[in-house]
């Protein structure tokens, strides 16, 4: 009896365990949500305070990586997960390097925002970029809600948004390389914008990966460099609707 | 109706009795009496059973088919199980049109509800929460909201544990979308979370406080201006002497404007930010002695001022607002104070925080206007304070200035005696 009860009591432990470090990877997930909403304000409304805040405030998504990095350890070392619990753990730890690497992409626009907003902002008054960033937006949020939710379709789903933000990209590069040949004085201002569009580009990509560490997780398949049509047909094999 | 249990019992013992006595009979009838009691008491066992696999038959489907017409125990078997089962289904579908009605009530509510268990995760919610917040029925049933609206500042106030107030956030920056939660605990630390879309009052408040801002600044250069023109005025040496009242007149009202427009202006700016403020080390003792100076510079030896520092302690703040709130408390008490009157500054530290106290020997003020006298404009005796040239919108900045240090206002005062201002800081906020 005292076994069963004991062993129960561990469980109960560890799956305690696995749902903190679970909520503290989506709370990080949201503080990025924030610093890329907030990044993309600051360059869009030209106010410099709030991209130094965003700059400012990428120690704190640091220190939180560290912090689940640590967690993550404890319960591999401690608890010796396998099957589905170790295939989370894996998923965390790869999950919050990308969100690091989000922070550390905000951290740069909110860089640059806090640069450019000194300058004279252009007619257009970054509409591409607004526009870019709500796609990306929307990516990083559905991303996380696919992994609190452990919802394979959901993040299939954002993962095939990837492209239109490559189409997007490729749009802005283009009428960047317009502007730098109208008028020389542009090119500055030019290739700042573009870092940022870089930025959002590569925040997009991680967002991909997340959905693939949330595809990992529920079907143990990793889908890392295959093509998202190879994956559909998996997924359908194994009763994953599109 | 049923008969009594230990009755039937006994009738269906002598109905196998008689069964077997006429299967007796028949037997010693054809020669072969034991023959004729078992074969007897086989055709009973076989009705028995057929009885049996009827009722089980029917029990399994019972909701389609009509209970089938025994005799004996089996029949009192079978209406006993059928009226249980009307029973149940009965109350089954009381239940189930009390749910329903439930549900639609909820789902017709303007405002988003949520229940969640001590862990937060989610146990229901409906209809207008999963449009407010996004959430997917059923889907989202056990996991912990906390992850799916991830604002950092939701997460603080479900973590908090503390929900005697409610929580103003905007769900997507850049977005005009605000949304009010307001916890509500209930049984074994479970909790009831309301959500309100607010973004309507949002609108109008900040609509209001730009409008604050911007007529105050829009007043400020034509005043400027004006003031100017004054000053010249009113130091030239050819100016008709009817004149010179009247001109120094409207230099006073026009600086008096001016300092009603800088401190809405001031208030409008602390209104405006919400950010939480970066921490300086503020030397209270040297801010004091500042605010002594001052007013000795402004009004000479009209009052007898006296400072009292019992503690090192420093405020951990915003060092030039802590000095405007701390200098409004300083200037109303010598307003306020009669000539050769006292006012005693005193900055003290004890187990609960810090406490800065401005106490004076004016004329007090009676306890009804206690309650509205941070308001702004609010006039104890509207002649009397316009006489003395304050923008009436001083201890209003003073909470303001507060309120955002996480620091309160206490006001006593007794007519006749005199008032003391009292800014109570929290521990946390103090340095030593």
């Amino acid at each position: 009896m005292d076994t069963i009860e004991l062993s129960q009591h561990i469980s109960r432990r560890f799956n305690e365990d696995l749902e903190r470090v679970r909520a503290q990877v989506l709370s990080m997930g949201g503080l990025i949500e924030q610093q890329l909403a907030k990044a993309v304000s600051a360059l869009v409304e030209g106010d410099s305070t709030l991209g130094e805040a965003v700059a400012r405030d990428d120690f704190e998504v640091n220190r939180m990586e560290v912090s689940i990095d640590e967690e993550c350890s404890r319960i591999l070392a401690t608890r010796a997960p396998a099957a589905s619990d170790l295939r989370l753990i894996v998923a965390i730890i790869k999950a919050i390097t990308d969100l690091e690497r989000m922070g550390d992409e905000c951290e740069k626009i909110g860089y640059i925002a806090s640069r450019l907003a000194t300058q004279e902002r252009p007619a257009d008054k970054y509409r591409e970029i607004k526009h870019l960033g709500r796609i990306v937006q929307s990516m990083v949020h559905d991303s996380l809600d696919a992994f609190a939710r452990i919802d394979a379709e959901a993040a299939l789903k954002v993962a095939r948004q990837d492209r239109l933000v490559d189409e997007e990209y490729e749009a802005i590069q283009r009428q960047a390389i317009t502007f730098m040949m109208e008028d020389p004085r542009n090119i500055r201002r030019a290739l700042d914008v573009m870092w940022v569009v870089r930025a959002l580009e590569r925040i997009g990509d991680h967002a991909k990966n997340i959905c693939e560490y949330v595809i990992f997780m529920v079907c143990g398949k990793d889908i890392r460099h295959v093509r998202l049509e190879d994956v559909e047909t998996e997924l359908a094999q194994r009763g994953v609707k599109n | 109706m049923l008969r009594n249990p230990l009755e039937d019992w006994g009738s269906a013992l002598w109905r196998v009795a008689l069964v077997a006595v006429l299967g007796a009979l028949v037997g010693l009838f054809v020669g072969h009496l034991w023959w004729g009691i078992a074969g007897s008491l086989a055709i009973e066992l076989v009705r028995q059973l057929a009885n049996l696999n009827n009722f089980l038959d029917w029990l399994h489907h019972r909701n389609r088919r009509d209970p089938p017409d025994s005799s004996g125990s089996w029949g009192d078997a079978v209406s006993l199980v059928s009226r249980l089962h009307r029973r149940k289904q009965f109350h089954k579908q009381r239940l189930l049109q009390m749910f329903r009605e439930l549900r639609r009530s909820t789902a017709s509510m303007p405002d988003g509800v949520v229940a969640l268990n001590a862990d937060r995760e989610i146990l229901w919610f409906n209809r207008r929460t999963a449009e407010l917040l996004g959430l997917r029925r059923k889907l989202d049933f056990g996991i912990s909201l906390a992850s799916l609206v991830r604002v950092p500042e939701f997460a603080s106030y479900l973590g908090k544990g503390d929900f005697s107030e409610s929580l103003r956030v905007h769900p997507r920056i850049g977005e005009p979308t605000c949304l009010e939660f307001q916890g509500v605990p209930y049984g074994e630390r479970q909790l009831f979370l309301l959500v309100r879309d607010v973004t309507r009052q949002e609108q109008l408040e900040t609509m209001r406080k730009d409008f604050v801002a911007n007529a105050s600044h829009e007043l400020r250069s034509p005043l400027t201006v004006i003031a100017g023109y004054l000053d010249t005025l009113s130091h030239e040496s050819e100016l008709p002497h009817e004149l010179r009242a009247p001109i120094q007149e409207m230099r006073r009202q026009s600086e008096r404007m001016t300092a009603i427009v800088s401190d809405l202006l001031e208030l409008s700016r602390l209104e405006s930010t919400s950010e939480p403020m970066v921490g300086q080390s503020i030397d209270v003792a040297a801010l004091l002695t500042d605010l002594r100076r001052d007013l000795l510079a402004r009004d000479g030896t009209k009052h007898e001022i006296i400072v009292s520092i019992e503690s090192p302690a420093r405020i951990v703040g915003d060092a030039g607002q802590v000095h405007s709130a701390f200098w409004n408390l300083v200037d109303n008490a010598s307003k306020y104070a009669p000539a050769g009157g006292k006012i005693m500054l005193r900055w003290w530290v004890d187990e609960l925080g810090g406490h800065f106290a401005v106490s004076d020997t004016g004329p007090g003020i009676s306890p009804e206007h206690l309650p509205r006298l941070t308001e702004r404009f609010y006039r104890v005796d509207p002649s009397r304070a316009r006489d003395l040239g304050g923008s009436g919108l001083g201890l209003a900045i003073v909470r303001h200035v507060l309120q955002r240090h996480g620091a309160e206002l206490n006001i006593q005062s007794e007519e006749g005696r005199g008032s003391a201002f009292t800014c109570h800081f929290s521990r946390a906020r103090l340095k030593s």
